[in-house]
């Protein structure tokens, strides 16, 4: 079992090896509250609710090399992106060479963080660490105490994008297993709308550690589209956080689709302080042999008439592994609070396993709120009406995967990657 | 086309057909009719290959080939196909994908060539239209919050799609209002033949005057126990099965 000596020696040697990148000193600030936390946090094992079925003590086995300075690149040409907005990133760095950015509209900001904090962008000194807690755990302190690029996008009032954003985390090769703890800050200022699209995927590396933490700050009737496929490589280990603050009348409709990694984690972080916000997270994934997929949802309901929709499915083969955990706390003053909390688990083998836990926590009396859980195999009715009707037992499997994934997939409204997500999907199936 | 001879199938270790012998030609319309607990639906599932029915007696012959050892797929190849009496949702599958994928295994199976999307779709709303199924359906998932009338009307669809030899109709007309059950029967009788057979199982006389058969049985105890033609519908709709279970006791 994870101690905390052993967790404090796993962070000491990724600071050390971090050590001697000088920053402005309200960052050196930052990172240096967030590394002491370190030191007195609780280690991240099962005696922890939030770690109690996601060992990560063969991750703190592991050694990685932090990096620290912009790669060269990654030995591949930038990946082809659905729109005109293309952002690579390497080993959590940006790569003004690989991406595209030309075509966005005047008084946009979409780029490396690392270079808006050197240019002493305020917009960021202002939120950066304003929305994600340190405090929450070990991975998410490390990523503060190790902050140097990620993304910064900024949109300013009444700005709508027409076309995506398009991020591309990839990952450079090398001897060393290398961590990648990309920091991100996306801003809508009012009225403003965005659709954001991230694709993880390995890039040239085979073990590499992705520790990521996005904070969303969606000023008052803002609009976020948030889409992120997941397809680290077999040997990722994959972090994700996502962390939320609402304004009033703001909208976050956030969709990630799981499919890589043999540990990969994501948590959403949501909490409504402004009245008349709505959120939306879904969710997909997809888990076989030695894969592990953990999700986490706190979703928390402050103020009266917010509203936050919570659905996320799992498709289990061979002895995959999934962890889903969801929470919603509407408190006493919430009046009028609306939230749906559903997660579906379809096990394809007797060896799949899914420890399922969703929590409502209500303590206001006026709310609207359910949630609900099923884990089940495929019925045998719904295989032998496709069957009779001439489909293979194969094929007819597919389908209703397909069927029950598209539940999902269908709340992209992008076309060209609802295509995307199903052909990947596809590809999944196709190695059953 | 269809030859059941002493047929005997447990299900759950319950012996449920008994000995059920049956005979059906090229062209013909036959009905079968019985009381609840005869066995009819259990009939219907056997022939067309579903789990959970154990044959421990007889045979089935479909154009000579014993139909027993094929899996329900190779079945709907070889011109089966059995309407539901209660059509299984499929959430999240497309009705159209469906409809395309099942007329298209089909297909491939009797070595014809796939037909593309346009043609295919071109071909769907014909035949939607026939059957009366609002075009909405087609977008929809298969079955998903249908309506009874509708789910009846997307089995007659993919019949129609599919033109099998042999349909089996199981209990077609329950749940059907008038209209409904008309549309549903025009579309039988639009695909009514001299090359295809059809098995109607129902409970209802009703049926009968819209779809009108050549034979009918009437099954009864596992066993069909008395054969005749469409005047023995009438006599059954008006003395009920209760004679003929009597004169079978008596026999």
């Amino acid at each position: 079992m994870i101690t905390a000596e052993l967790q404090k020696s796993w962070a000491a040697s990724l600071l050390e090896g971090a050590a001697g990148t000088a920053a402005a000193p309200w960052l050196e600030e930052l990172r240096g509250q967030a590394g002491a936390l370190i030191d007195c946090l609780p280690p991240v094992n099962r005696k922890q609710e939030a770690w109690r079925y996601t060992n990560v003590e063969p991750l703190l086995k592991e050694s990685f090399q932090p990096v620290v300075q912009r790669p060269s690149g990654y030995g591949g040409e930038a990946p082809e992106a659905i729109g005109p907005h293309r952002l690579v990133f390497v080993d959590g760095w940006f790569m003004p060479e690989l991406s595209d950015t030309a075509l966005l509209p005047e008084g946009v900001t979409a780029g490396s963080l690392d270079e808006a904090i050197a240019a002493g962008d305020e917009r960021v000194k202002n939120r950066l660490g304003s929305v994600a807690d340190p405090g929450e755990h070990l991975f998410a302190a490390l990523n503060t105490a190790l902050i140097n690029d990620g993304l910064f996008l900024h949109l300013p009032a009444g700005v709508k994008l027409e076309s995506p954003v398009e991020l591309f985390w990839l990952n450079s090769g090398g001897d060393a297993a290398r961590l990648a703890q990309p920091r991100n800050l996306v801003i809508l200022e009012p009225g403003a709308e965005a659709v954001l699209v991230e694709h993880h995927l390995p890039g040239a590396a085979e073990r590499y550690l992705h520790n990521g933490v996005t904070e969303i700050v969606l000023d008052p009737g803002a609009k976020l589209d948030h889409y992120r496929i997941q397809d680290e490589s077999e040997q990722a280990w994959h972090l994700s956080r996502i962390a939320l603050d609402q304004g009033d009348g703001s909208r976050y409709h956030g969709i990630t689709l799981a499919f890589g990694g043999r540990l990969a984690r994501t948590e959403y972080h949501g909490l409504f302080t402004a009245e008349e916000a709505a959120c939306t997270l879904r969710g997909l994934y997809t888990v076989g042999n030695d894969q592990l997929q953990d999700f986490h949802l706190d979703v928390r309901h402050d103020v009266p008439r917010c509203s936050s929709r919570e659905q996320f499915k799992g498709l289990l083969h061979g002895k995959g592994r999934a962890v889903f955990d969801g929470r919603i706390l509407v408190a006493q003053d919430a009046q009028k609070s609306d939230a749906e909390l559903t997660n579906d688990n379809l096990l394809l083998t007797r060896n799949a396993e899914v420890d399922t836990k969703p929590q409502l926590e209500i303590y206001a009396d006026d709310v609207k709120a359910s949630h609900g859980t099923t884990v089940g195999q495929l019925e045998a009715d719904q295989v032998f009406y496709l069957r009779a009707r001439g489909i293979d037992e194969r094929r007819a499997l597919h389908m209703l995967c397909e069927g029950f994934a598209a539940e999902i997939i269908e709340h992209i409204h992008l076309e060209s990657l609802r295509e995307q997500a199903l052909a990947r999907l596809r590809q999944t199936l196709g190695e059953l | 086309m269809l030859s059941i001879k002493n047929l005997h199938v447990e299900v759950d270790g319950k012996e449920i057909l008994r000995g059920l012998d049956l005979e059906i030609g090229t062209g013909e319309v036959h009905a079968i009719m019985g009381p609840n607990g005869s066995g009819k639906s259990t009939l219907s599932y056997v022939l067309a290959g579903r789990e959970g029915y154990e044959v421990t007696a007889g045979e089935v012959l479909f154009e000579g080939r014993n139909l027993l050892e094929m899996e329900p797929e190779e079945r709907a190849w070889a011109g089966i196909f059995l309407a539901m009496q209660y059509p299984v949702e499929l959430p999240g599958v497309n009705n159209m994908s469906f409809l395309r994928e099942s007329v298209n295994a089909v297909r491939r199976a009797r070595g014809e060539e796939e037909l593309d999307a346009v043609s295919f779709m071109k071909r769907v709303r014909e035949k939607a239209e026939l059957v009366k199924l609002p075009d909405k359906l087609l977008k929809r998932s298969v079955n998903a919050g249908f309506s009874g009338g509708e789910k009846k009307r997307n089995e007659i669809l993919q019949m129609a799609l599919l033109e099998p030899k042999l349909t089996i109709l199981d209990e077609i007309d329950s749940g059907l209002d008038i209209d409904a059950l008309r549309v549903v029967a025009e579309g039988v009788n639009a695909l009514r033949g001299p090359e295809r057979s059809f098995l109607m199982i129902t409970h209802y006389q009703r049926l009968l005057d819209y779809i009108e058969p050549d034979h009918i049985h009437v099954l009864a105890q596992g066993r069909i126990i008395r054969s005749g033609g469409k005047e023995l519908a009438l006599e059954l709709e008006e003395k009920g099965y209760g004679w003929i279970l009597e004169e079978e006791a008596a026999a």
